[in-house]
């Protein structure tokens, strides 16, 4: 069997270069999103994640003119004020650490409803001896 | 006790570093009787890592707080069952039971194959060793689960939300799963090392590439299920990184399923078999390390350990090493036949290769994304659920269809008139769905459409070669249509087996397509007496009760629920508050349709001091589908799986004749 009629080559090919190119579209079109420490966000604009440890007082109401707390780096100093609107997890509370996506408007950062996730604690953990 | 605990551990790393260093050098040297006690070797470990997790046991069983492993993931007041499960629950625990559930797979293996296929054996024993000597390492000298200290008068206690029966079962369902993966790979590195690539390694683990396939399905369903009706923010996956971790292996281990039939069946895809098991099992290993190493940011955020490194060098040794010694036997692998027509049963399974080989890695590419990107451009960029959603559009969809077409097409070349008549009935079943579908308003999101119109597809060319299979045998043998089903299902039972597990993954796309495209969501605050709109149900808030038990305050919002105007009844969302542990958890209400499998979700967001409710509301149609397709996989697997000595006979026969011949 000649080399021009073994489909099996030609195929592998294809469907390689789709899934590159589909790839690269996915790629070129949406980018992910930049995960950062509270630390970090200082003049900083656009869509970011951060990820970082509730620090009380948690004041405000989610479902009203907001939640409003400050974030600080794990195991850093770093901190930012932060307002939430939207869905609160359970294991929210000061002590937790954190992922929320948002953008910082004027020294606030302002996260976007639904995105604020609390970090199970580790499968078994100890009670916090607070 | 801890005493007997670690000297079992140093014994099981001493026999399975014999198993490594004599099983390989007596399978070099072809010295049987020494093989033979390396295999043995092997055997007695398991005995070490059984007497090691007794140790364990016994010492959760009996509150040994002097067992800091104890001490840190119980107290007395914890139930005798989540006591237990705590065996699982640190990373200690989880390691020795990868290493039990190592060594009972690898005995078992080996009791079991080193008759039939003793050349093979010889070689996979030290293969297996390797993995062994790898976890009781870890276990003796990194992360001990028998380290003692003075006993606290109680332990710390368990995180009240993970004591849940979903808890007790999932993670012990995925490490059988994970583990599993071990003895193929080992067998493939066998049949390397020995020389001997035909297709017996294949015929000698396809049991338990399937078994190991059918934990790590069933345990990542439980694992949704216990998400979706328990942490009530309305789903049941997320593309964490820790459930990917799970995702990856079990799509390497879907191709492998598939692509061992070519190359039983034509003798092709050889090398292409030995890479998916390498993939299958490094995926596993890249999967405990995922979650074991709090590498990444994940809602389970497991505590950042001292393993990662370990972990990391061992999965790299294991790739390169496997690797470069496919590259080495690549001579003894080809392929006996050729592809011969883009249009055949055998390009068929090449491309639903290639579609789940392309999603198992674009969700490792997202998954190691943020690693990636810290290392290039100096910061980590995540991707996100429209990432993976939009990858699993690109190429699920594809695979669905396939899915109908595969079983269908003819070996070697498929004549058009054949393929005229073959899908005359299932592409005329999908086009009525299709636009009884339009109807029906399905076209405002495309995707769905698209997606229902190829299960349908699908779910018509299954029942017809059920249907077809049936007639036939009926006319052969004048049984009835009952007898005449079950007969052939029975003497094909890893087609029609394989058939009901694709029915089941048409059941999950539905249910998936059906709760994520046309679901509805809404969110309201009520004051009593008032009521919203979701989906075509009314919700009306009636009344807020309280009411004390043993260790929680709970409160419901009775909610009075109505379609199209019928009163359906009184869901009651809440929350429970804990005040011992100073804890708050949602209480989801679920009404289930079991007629459509829709499910209307109501979540009491924020209960303010006023008497009003903040309410999200979700109706997720046809989402019931997905728990229903978890069983159906179950059944599916569990008669692929049913021992059909005739078959085995068979496909051992042919390996030989290939043999000679080759």
């Amino acid at each position: 069997m000649s080399r021009r009629s073994n489909p099996a080559r030609l195929v592998i090919a294809l469907s390689v270069a789709a899934i590159l190119a589909v790839f690269l579209l996915y790629t070129s079109v949406a980018g992910g999103t930049p995960s950062l420490k509270p630390s970090e966000l200082q003049g900083r604009t656009g869509i970011v994640t951060l990820a970082g440890l509730v620090i009380a007082p948690v004041r405000g109401d989610a479902h009203g003119s907001g939640l409003r707390f400050e974030l600080r780096d794990i195991g850093g100093s770093g901190s930012v004020p932060v307002r939430y609107r939207g869905s609160v997890p359970d294991l929210f509370r000061a002590g937790r650490h954190i992922t929320l996506t948002g953008e910082l408007r004027n020294g606030v950062f302002v996260g976007k409803p639904g995105t604020l996730v609390t970090k199970c604690p580790s499968k078994y953990t100890a009670k916090k001896q607070t | 006790m801890a005493d007997l605990g670690r000297a079992a551990l140093v014994l099981c790393l001493g026999l399975s570093l014999y198993a490594v260093v004599a099983g390989a050098y007596a399978a070099h040297s072809r010295k049987r009787r020494l093989a033979a006690s390396a295999a043995n070797a092997l055997l007695a470990s398991f005995g070490a890592a059984a007497v090691a997790s007794a140790v364990l046991f016994s010492a959760l069983w009996r509150h040994d707080f002097s067992f800091a492993y104890v001490a840190d993931s119980t107290s007395l007041d914890l139930p005798l069952g989540y006591t237990l499960s705590a065996f699982w629950g640190g990373q200690e625990g989880s390691l020795l039971l990868w290493l039990l559930v190592l060594t009972g797979y690898s005995a078992a293996a080996v009791l079991l194959n080193r008759r039939r296929t003793r050349d093979l054996v010889a070689w996979a024993v030290p293969v297996l060793g390797v993995v062994a000597v790898f976890f009781s390492f870890l276990l003796v000298a990194v992360a001990s689960p028998f380290v003692t200290q003075a006993a606290p008068l109680d332990g710390q206690g368990l995180n009240p939300s993970l004591q849940n029966p979903y808890m007790l079962a999932h993670p012990p369902l995925l490490y059988l799963g994970y583990v599993g993966l071990t003895v193929p790979f080992a067998f493939a590195m066998g049949a390397l090392l020995s020389r001997r690539t035909d297709e017996r390694w294949l015929v000698a683990t396809r049991r338990w590439t399937l078994t190991a396939w059918t934990f790590l399905g069933v345990g990542q369903l439980l694992g949704a299920h216990w998400a979706y009706v328990e942490v009530g923010w309305g789903g049941y996956y997320a593309w964490d990184p820790v459930e990917n971790a799970a995702l990856m292996p079990w799509l390497a281990a879907t191709a492998f399923l598939h692509s061992v039939m070519v190359q039983e069946k034509k003798g092709m895809l050889r090398v292409w078999n030995v890479l998916l098991v390498i993939l299958a099992f490094c995926l596993s290993l890249f999967g405990t390390f995922l979650t074991r190493s709090g590498i990444l940011n994940s809602i389970h955020s497991f505590t950042e350990s001292s393993i990662g490194p370990w972990f990391l060098g061992f999965i790299a040794l294991v790739t390169f090493g496997s690797l470069a010694l496919l590259f080495l036997r690549l001579p003894l692998l080809r392929a006996r036949t050729r592809l011969e027509s883009a249009i055949s049963r055998e390009a068929t399974f090449l491309y639903n290769n290639l579609l789940l080989v392309a999603l198992c890695l674009t969700i490792f590419w997202g998954v190691v994304f943020p690693i990636v990107s810290e290392v290039v451009r100096g910061e980590a960029v995540t991707v996100g659920p429209p990432y993976y959603n939009f990858f699993l559009k690109v190429f699920g969809l594809p695979l669905l269809l396939l899915m109908g077409i595969g079983p269908l097409i003819a070996w070697r070349r498929a004549s058009l008139a054949g393929l005229r008549r073959t899908f005359a009935w299932p592409l005329g079943a999908a086009l009525l769905a299709g636009v009884v579908l339009l109807a029906l308003g399905a076209g405002s999101s495309p995707v769905g459409l698209v997606g229902y119109t190829f299960c349908a597809f699908v779910l018509a060319s299954i029942l017809g070669e059920f249907f077809v299979g049936t007639r036939a045998r009926r006319s052969l043998s004048r049984e009835s249509w009952p007898a005449a089903f079950s007969s052939l299902v029975a003497r094909n039972r890893r087609r029609y087996g394989g058939y009901v597990v694709h029915a089941a993954i048409v059941l999950l796309a539905i249910g998936v397509i059906g709760s994520s495209v046309y679901d509805s969501t809404a969110e309201a605050k009520l004051g009593p007496g008032q009521t919203m709109n979701v989906g075509n149900y009314a919700l009306t808030y009636t009344d807020l009760q309280e009411r004390e038990t043993a260790n929680a305050r709970e409160v419901r919002a009775e909610v009075a629920v109505s379609r199209d105007g019928r009163a359906l009844g009184i869901v009651r969302p809440g929350k429970n508050s804990y005040p011992v542990e100073d804890q708050v958890s949602n209480e989801m209400a679920i009404r289930s349709d079991l007629v459509t499998g829709e499910d209307l979700l109501l979540i009491a967001e924020q209960v303010n001091p006023d008497g009003t409710v903040h309410f999200r509301a979700l109706v997720l149609p046809l989402v019931n589908l997905i728990w229903l397709a978890g069983a159906v996989f179950l059944a599916g697997a569990l008669v692929t799986l049913w021992p059909d000595a005739r078959e085995q006979r068979r496909l051992a026969l042919r390996a030989e004749g290939r043999l000679v011949d080759a």
